[in-house]
């Protein structure tokens, strides 16, 4: 049967949940494309002796597993050719890469290689007339553009936490080791250094994010803010303005550029709301926002809005929570 | 060392909403009276070109696609940041064209420049965000490719990149030439033209070429086979309550509705 | 004349306006408070063209034209007057002076530094008994043993700690009013000069406002600018130049009032709607508006006839007493808009009111103005 190839990653040995993602597109095309999905792993070491496991486990029954000592983080280069080699064997209908900063470039140069027909940043995928049918924020998330891809084969890449992990749906599973051909001397980059900044909870997975932005004034205010976080059991992210004036690391920018969070609390202090960072946060259950510009863009976004300067509200909520709590 | 940075000019992405409206008939925003800004990222682009030359006198030229009228602001301000010279593909069509057209337009393009050892691009538009331009850049032209740098830094003479990823960042060592698309960061905050060189920038050689002049790659073509079916401005109802009052009042109800949503 | 800038006029008005954003804005109330002096800010100043803007690029400036000048001017004042204030008298008062009246030595000796920031002008005309009466000052210039000989005491001396080379006027001649005066260009290391008392003020704190003290200064003939007895008319036609880099400042300020007052007013809720609904508020923001745009015009008209080098004392007068009572006007206005907030710290319009003072003062009081539009008018007539 004619494949979807659903391009998976297991860093640290676990199936990353953008694969998941991924997965839940593919299924929510292959019904009515008449096609089936098969999983290729890509990467190096023992983590990916259990990762299949995992895609077996939603869903997909076919995985490929390619194990190869070039394959380490970061490696595009390696990676893409990794993927062209299997993709001109298998010769999938619909390749899925996931858009997190690796597969941004890949699906793109992959596409190329292949002559296929590519989308980038897809937020949503669907089918019509035998058409995949895909969803892109465009101008800052203030439109949302859909296309149809009626060539194949095509590639697309998805946004990630766009899309829900698709329920359990345990199936009986193969796994295929394929072996490619990798030569160090042949990749155009080569990573030299992996350097990790660190963070206590996630971002990316923090069900409360606090958010700062070119109100807060300095660095100093994002003290202020960790502070919420914490009584909140969240994380502290920010909008573009703070992070290129390194008032806080760029790890933390959240945004079309920076990360996309859905959490279930969404906290904006000082931010606009201009563009590119609502873009990253309108998933977000309950978004508030505290800003003193009645005008600002953020309240067309936020659920909850206070008009007020973050100086008189933040510290006083801290406050109120702590003793709430009796602390 | 040639750099060449590709710049494109949008309209500007902080416009307020009300004055957002989209073309139903080019399926693009509307640019009429908008003001225009070079997109975001390819000014850190660009800074990132200058830097270059300031430390090692690398050559810097500039490279857009649009209509001649409409890129003569971007291209100025460019020029008087410190670009040494121009090069416009005077394309009135630009705005409309898929990602994957344009980059393959400016691939001829760079072609047709001679010798190139780095290419410079925004991450991403600030309008249609694709992310594709640099990518297929590098596949047209059949060089290395790194996204998502915030800096260059060399180490014992070999070209290496700060890359930027989800928890922090690699250094990432590339094989010139190279095509690489440039994140913001404190490193390469654009910086202001000099007062003079507003001036200078009249004198700087601008070359306009036709579409026509570039000769295309034949052989990959994304774009083809996409069709954009709409674009949607969502209804935005003022969904937003504000809460009133005093701030002891304000973090009061802002406490009852977590609260109630059960976030407390 | 053209009322709209050309390309080059609005680059160089955006350029300015997003260095008054990024370094101006972030510091101005702290600039005020603390009357810190904005060292680092006029480097960065300098670096862009900003300390010479109207010198040609021949002596190291940046070559503007007066249009250019007046709009970099208004964006510099709407972040920080007293900034605009240093730049303003460096341009203005110094550089201009040097570069219409200067010899090519003179010119060559000082406006490149001037231009590049090395050095910062101070203007020293006003005395204890000479303020609006101006050219009845009484420092005394007299030449011996191949040198000038200057004694006197200048006050309310912009940049006056600050300052490098001071443009100094004295009386060097017998003749009683403009005629005896000479105009002196002034190092703070030739021997017998120095800072006298600094001046704690009501606005345009980031500024210092010195005396300068003169006890048998001994300047260098060639040191002299222009020629014996032409000090008088120098000092006037440099005032020409000075008030309209005042009334731009004076835009500046009002534009600041009115920006944050529309914002406020958009903002503030009481009785249930924004106060920017009530017509008591809407007609003020009406009348600033159209007060700001009157003065922004008059600005610079005159602005384009000092360009092409047509009389302008007229409407350098005009402009400047109009900006600068329309900057305290909206300013009055936009405190009261603003309501209690405004009386606070917290928010800048009470800086904008302390500060919009002085443009009714200083270059020439509002009453001086009026006497030189009206001498102008009936003169004619």
């Amino acid at each position: 049967m004619p494949d979807i190839l659903v391009v998976a990653t297991a860093p640290l040995g676990t199936l990353s949940r953008s694969s998941l993602e991924l997965v839940a597109g593919a299924h929510a095309i292959r019904g009515p494309l008449g096609l089936g999905v098969t999983g290729l792993l890509l990467g190096t070491g023992p983590g990916l002796a259990t990762a299949p496991q995992a895609l077996h486990e939603h869903g997909v029954a076919r995985v490929l597993r390619v194990d190869h000592p070039l394959l380490t983080v970061g490696e595009s280069d390696a990676y893409l050719r990794a993927l062209e080699q299997v993709a001109r064997r298998e010769n999938p209908e619909i390749i899925l890469v996931s858009a997190d900063t690796m597969g941004r470039d890949l699906a793109v140069r992959l596409a190329w290689r292949l002559g296929a027909a590519l989308v980038t940043e897809c937020s949503d995928l669907a089918s019509a007339d035998g058409a995949v049918v895909a969803s892109r924020q465009v101008y800052g998330g203030r439109a949302v553009a859909t296309l149809a891809v009626t060539r194949r084969p095509a590639v697309l890449s998805l946004k990630p936490r766009s899309l829900d992990a698709p329920a359990p749906d345990p199936v009986a599973g193969s796994v295929e080791d394929l072996s490619v051909e990798l030569q160090q001397g042949e990749l155009s980059s080569r990573v030299r250094e992996v350097l990790r900044e660190q963070s206590d909870v996630g971002l990316e997975d923090a069900q409360v994010v606090i958010g700062g932005g070119r109100g807060m004034g300095g660095p100093e205010g994002f003290a202020q803010l960790g502070e919420l976080a914490s009584v909140l059991g969240g994380a502290v992210g920010a909008s573009r303005p703070p992070a290129d004036s390194g008032w806080v690391p760029l790890t933390w920018q959240v945004g079309q550029t920076g990360k996309t969070i859905r959490p279930a609390l969404y906290m904006a202090v000082g931010i606009s709301g201009a563009t590119q960072h609502v873009a990253g946060v309108s998933g977000s259950r309950l978004i508030v926002a505290i800003n003193r510009d009645a005008e600002a863009p953020i309240f067309s976004v936020a659920h909850l809005g206070i008009v007020a300067d973050y100086k008189e509200i933040v510290p006083a909520l801290v406050a109120k929570i702590r003793e709430m709590r009796g602390q | 060392m040639n750099v060449v940075v590709c710049l494109k000019q949008v309209v500007d992405p902080e416009l307020p909403a009300k004055d957002f409206a989209m073309d139903p008939g080019t399926q693009r925003q509307v640019r009429e009276g908008r003001p225009l800004v070079i997109s975001t990222y390819d000014e850190n682009a660009l800074e990132v070109a200058l830097q270059l030359k300031d430390a090692s006198g690398a050559g810097v030229k500039v490279l857009t696609l649009g209509a001649q009228a409409a890129v003569g602001d971007a291209i100025r301000l460019a020029l008087a940041m410190g670009a040494d010279e121009a090069v416009v593909v005077d394309d009135a069509l630009a705005p409309e064209r898929a990602g994957a057209e344009k980059a393959r337009m400016l691939a001829a393009a760079i072609r047709r420049m001679g010798s190139v050892d780095l290419i410079l691009t925004g991450c991403e538009s600030a309008d249609w965000v694709e992310r594709v331009v640099a990518p297929l850049l590098a596949e047209d032209l059949g060089v290395a490719c790194v996204t998502f740098v915030s800096r260059i830094e060399s180490r014992d003479g070999a070209p290496v990149v700060r890359r930027m990823v989800e928890d922090g960042h690699h250094l990432v060592e590339v094989r010139l030439p190279a095509v690489l698309s440039i994140t913001s960061d404190e490193s390469n905050r654009p910086r202001l033209p000099k007062v003079k060189d507003i001036m200078a920038a009249k004198r700087k050689p601008v070359q306009t070429w036709a579409p026509a002049d570039l000769v295309l790659t034949a052989t990959s073509d994304p774009a083809s086979g996409v069709e954009v079916r709409q674009v949607v401005v969502p209804e935005r109802t003022s969904r937003c309550e504000f809460l009133t009052g005093e701030p002891p009042e304000l973090v009061e109800a802002l406490v009852q509705r977590l609260r109630d949503q059960k976030l407390l | 004349m053209s009322v709209l800038p050309s390309d080059e006029h609005r680059m160089i008005q955006s350029t300015v306006r997003e260095f008054a954003t990024r370094e101006l804005l972030p510091i101005a109330a702290d600039l005020d408070q603390n009357c810190r002096f904005p060292r680092e800010a006029l480097t960065r100043a300098a670096d862009l063209g900003l300390m010479g803007m109207t010198v040609p690029e021949e002596y190291g400036g940046a070559g503007m034209d007066m249009m250019a000048y007046v709009l970099a001017q208004e964006e510099l004042a709407r972040a920080c007057a007293g900034f605009q204030a240093i730049v303003g008298v460096n341009n203005s008062l110094v550089c201009e002076p040097i570069l219409r009246w200067g010899s090519e030595e003179q010119k060559r000796r000082y406006l490149p530094d001037l231009a590049a920031g090395r050095r910062l002008g101070c203007y020293c005309l006003t005395e204890p008994t000479s303020g609006s009466d101006a050219m009845s000052l009484r420092t005394s210039a007299v030449h011996r043993d191949g040198q000038w000989h200057l004694s006197g005491t200048k006050i309310f001396v912009t940049s006056g700690a600050e300052a490098d080379l001071c443009l100094v006027y004295a009386r060097s001649e017998r003749e009683p009013g403009a005629r005896g005066i000479s105009a002196f260009l002034v190092e703070k290391s030739f021997p017998g000069i120095s800072v006298g008392k600094a001046e704690k003020k009501l606005g345009i704190r980031c500024t210092s406002t010195t005396e300068i003290v003169l006890d048998d200064c001994r300047v260098p003939e060639e040191n002299l600018l222009g020629e014996r007895g032409q000090g008088g008319r120098i000092a006037l036609a440099t005032l020409d130049g000075g008030r309209i880099s005042v009334a731009a400042q004076a835009v500046g300020i009002a534009r600041a009032c009115l920006e944050e007052a529309a914002a406020y007013a958009q903002q503030r809720q009481q009785f249930g709607r924004p106060i920017g609904e009530f017509q008591a508020v809407r007609w003020t923001l009406a009348d600033a508006a159209t007060r700001l745009e009157a003065a922004r015009l008059l600005t610079h008209r005159a602005a384009d006839l000092r360009q092409r080098g047509l009389p302008c004392a007229r409407e350098a007068a005009m402009a400047k007493v109009f900006a600068s009572e329309t900057a305290m006007w909206t300013a009055h206005k936009a405190v009261q808009i603003f309501g209690g907030y405004g009386y606070t710290q917290d928010y800048p319009l009470e800086r904008y009111f302390r500060d919009a003072k002085i443009t009714e003062i200083y270059e020439g009081t509002s009453e001086i103005q009026r006497l030189v539009i009206a001498r102008n008018l009936l003169a004619r007539s």
